[in-house]
């Protein structure tokens, strides 16, 4: 079905307000400071770290996965190689975007080039992350600079966009490329080991960590790479599964990478199980602590429904499944959910272990508990009002269209539903953010503050210094850095060649025994 | 001159948990709500009528191997050579965070930039003194943003005063000195007195004794 006009307003219309919102987000924190999050000395990270550690997976896994093609000659994923390192860029960009928000001095993120401390895990990851970060940017120049060549000798913006990244190389000689590939070849063996330091050392940050027991194992770096691996696949095969080429080879790809996916998914519930058996049969008491907190806490549903629910059993049925595991619509969806049931990997990975007190009493010695002291009053209140009808609006829309795109009814309608939950969720959200939409109360009996959403929370815990549930700023200036990524990726993937140039179709297009190619299937 | 090494005693026989310490460290560092470097857990142990009150009053251990210094990617943070007093450079430190996650004594904290009343009280608004600089809070530079830590009250063993904890206690249940000098009266106590040391195990080397 061929993209309207409307919808790709409504699409850009969607990013705009959520991005707009966010940079409003990101100007109170940075006038105000940390005093806008709901962060204590308790827990002093929550939802931007574990952002953090999301996108640098998303990132790690995806350039990983592109190694596979140019280092490990899987040709295969040829298709996928270019997308891979170009999202791997954007992730890693937007990862580090959150680090610096949780800054308390974000003016002085600098000084960690100069002032060195070689004992800190944090301090080599940021050595790492530079690395890394030139890796991707010569790997993705060299794979497209042939493509960029040729794009940037039309007229118009995408022409000169092009002309201006090829930095003046001309040379369109077979011999050239081949020499392109050799030189990405060997940054990719570069790569390797630094992104696997990239994002176990990511993990390692909190590895180190004696004084956090759910933390402090060997096995928790391997569970940052491997769940990098699956969430960066997920990713990929997502984004390939809805916006790659329609080739004669799409299908067949997509269904090998959700099926690899599949692999690191079972292979990181596998890692998870051993934690979770070793540490509670162990029954040390802190770390028996984390793991209520993560199973029957107030965000047991992050654990239950997001991470093994949503993101592991429904993507691992769609894969597997003899009904879905043929069809690129329903294998894309499948990277989807991993997408996010990762992120709730991530959030329990940062938040329950500090919701443990140290010391059985510490948490209640001396008043640590603290929320925002941001409120949407007046024009901000009114601003927000408006944003989330636009939100609404623009959502309605998008939701409208891509219902359109099941071939069966059943599809159809899983999807409305899907959608409407979503937005319904975050417009709930959001009218919890202006104090709409729960009985005052309600509120006095629960004694939940009025802004704490309790969407995303319980709300009978909010009196206790170690319950943390993420404030409006913290919540909107990430869903703006979200968007603000995902029009990043548009735009690359608009103006920049980051698929190869089509090859000439091939007179006898392969198909799957009993499963005919539909024109309209999503 | 010898090296110092700074250790404090705590008599658990003598404190009586009446929180002065914790008032004095507050006013002494004018540290905003949510940070306390001294403070006192209270617990009930038993059901009645057998039923008891204990008190645990915890600061920074100042430890020998502090977890908390290496993870800083700045070196904003470090044990003193000459006193082994753990402290934070707050013009250096750019607010991670990461040194709070790394100690396993909850010692450290953050500086959201609350304070007690909106706008701040003349108290609040003058500056403190830690470290011997002067640090005002009303133009929201450090130490807001910064992580706040127990300092055994530099600035005031520099004047050659006690810190503000020990020299508050009614009880006299704080004894603060030099661990490494053998006469001093916390060494002389530690040497006579049953005693422990919080987590241990973990190969910290705390230098506030608990005495039992």
């Amino acid at each position: 079905m061929k993209l309207n006009r409307t919808v790709i307003i409504a699409y850009w219309a969607l990013l705009a307000v959520v991005a707009l919102v966010g940079v409003a987000a990101i100007a109170v924190r940075t006038s105000q400071g940390l005093r806008v999050t709901n962060l204590t000395s308790l827990v002093p990270w929550g939802l931007w770290v574990a952002f953090y550690i999301s996108f640098i997976g998303l990132s790690a896994g995806s350039f990983l996965i592109s190694t596979l093609i140019y280092v490990f000659g899987v040709k295969r994923f040829e298709p996928v190689g270019r997308l891979a390192i170009f999202v791997a860029f954007i992730a890693m960009l937007t990862g580090l975007l959150f680090i610096l928000l949780d800054l308390g001095h974000m003016e002085r993120f600098w000084t960690v080039f100069f002032r060195r401390n070689s004992r800190s895990v944090l301090e080599w990851e940021i050595h790492f992350y530079n690395l890394y970060i030139v890796i991707l940017l010569s790997e993705l120049w060299l794979l497209m600079r042939r493509d960029l060549i040729r794009w940037g000798q039309g007229r118009g913006l995408k022409a000169s966009l092009c002309r201006l990244l090829a930095l003046g190389s001309t040379d369109l000689s077979e011999a050239s490329a081949a020499q392109d590939m050799r030189a990405v070849r060997l940054l990719g063996m570069l790569g390797v080991p630094v992104a696997l330091a990239v994002h176990g050392g990511t993990g390692a940050i909190f590895a180190v960590v004696k004084a956090r027991p759910y933390w402090y194992t060997g096995l928790f770096p391997l569970i940052f790479i491997v769940s990098a691996l699956a969430s960066g696949g997920a990713l990929l095969t997502f984004l390939y599964a809805f916006f790659g080429r329609r080739d004669k080879h799409h299908r067949d790809l997509v269904v090998s990478l959700g099926q690899m996916v599949a692999g690191f998914l079972a292979l990181d519930l596998i890692f998870l199980a051993s934690e979770m058996l070793v540490g509670l049969y162990g029954a040390v008491p802190d770390h028996l602590a984390t793991y209520q907190a993560i199973l029957t806490g107030p965000f047991w549903y992050v654990f239950w429904i997001g991470q093994l629910g949503l993101g592991a059993i429904v993507p691992l049925a769609l894969i597997l499944s003899r009904h879905t595991r043929a069809s690129v619509g329903w294998i894309g969806v499948a990277g989807a959910l991993i997408v996010v049931g990762i992120l709730g990997v991530r959030l329990n990975i940062v938040i329950p272990p500090l919701t443990v007190p140290l010391m059985p009493g510490i948490d209640s010695a001396y008043p640590l508990g603290r929320f925002s002291t941001f409120e949407f009053t007046g024009l901000a209140g009114t601003l927000f009002a408006l944003a989330i009808a636009a939100f609404v609006i623009a959502s309605g829309w998008i939701i409208a269209y891509l219902t359109r795109l099941p071939r069966l009814p059943v599809e159809r309608w899983l999807a409305r539903a899907a959608g409407l939950a979503v937005v319904a969720g975050f417009v709930f959200m959001g009218l919890r953010f202006l104090d709409v939409g729960i009985a005052p109360e309600v509120v006095a009996l629960s004694g939940a503050p009025a802004r704490l959403p309790l969407f995303f929370g319980g709300s009978l815990r909010a009196q206790d210094p170690t319950f943390y549930s993420p404030s409006p700023i913290e919540w909107l200036s990430s869903m703006g850095l979200v968007a603000l990524a995902v029009m990043a990726f548009t735009a690359g993937k608009l103006l920049l060649p980051l698929e190869a140039e089509a090859e000439p179709p091939s007179p006898q297009p392969r198909r799957f025994p009993g499963f005919e190619p539909q024109a309209s299937e999503m | 001159m010898a090296k110092k090494r700074y250790g404090m005693a705590i008599d658990l026989r003598r404190c009586v948990g009446c929180e002065a310490c914790t008032i004095a460290c507050k006013q002494e560092n004018h540290t905003p709500p949510g940070v306390a470097y001294a403070k006192v857990i209270k617990q009930e142990t038993g059901t009645y009528p057998h039923v008891r009150r204990t008190f645990l009053p915890i600061l920074c251990n100042h430890c020998d191997d502090p977890p908390c210094v290496p993870v800083c990617p700045v070196g904003a943070t470090w044990k003193r050579e000459e006193d082994g007093i753990v402290v934070v450079d707050y013009d250096v430190c750019i607010g991670c965070r990461y040194c709070v996650t790394a100690c396993p004594y909850g010692a450290r904290y953050f500086d959201f930039g609350d304070n007690y009343y909106e706008p701040m009280n003349a108290f609040e608004e003058q500056p403190s003194h830690e470290y011997g600089k002067t640090w005002d809070r009303t133009n929201g530079g450090s130490p807001i943003g910064n992580v706040r830590k127990c300092t055994f009250c530099l600035h005031r063993l520099a004047r050659g005063e006690e810190p503000a904890c020990v020299q508050t206690c009614m009880a006299r249940a704080r004894i603060f000195g030099d661990l490494n000098d053998p006469d001093s009266e916390v060494s002389r106590l530690i040497a006579e007195r049953r005693h422990f040391r919080l987590k241990e195990e973990l190969g910290t080397g705390p230098n506030v004794y608990y005495l039992v």
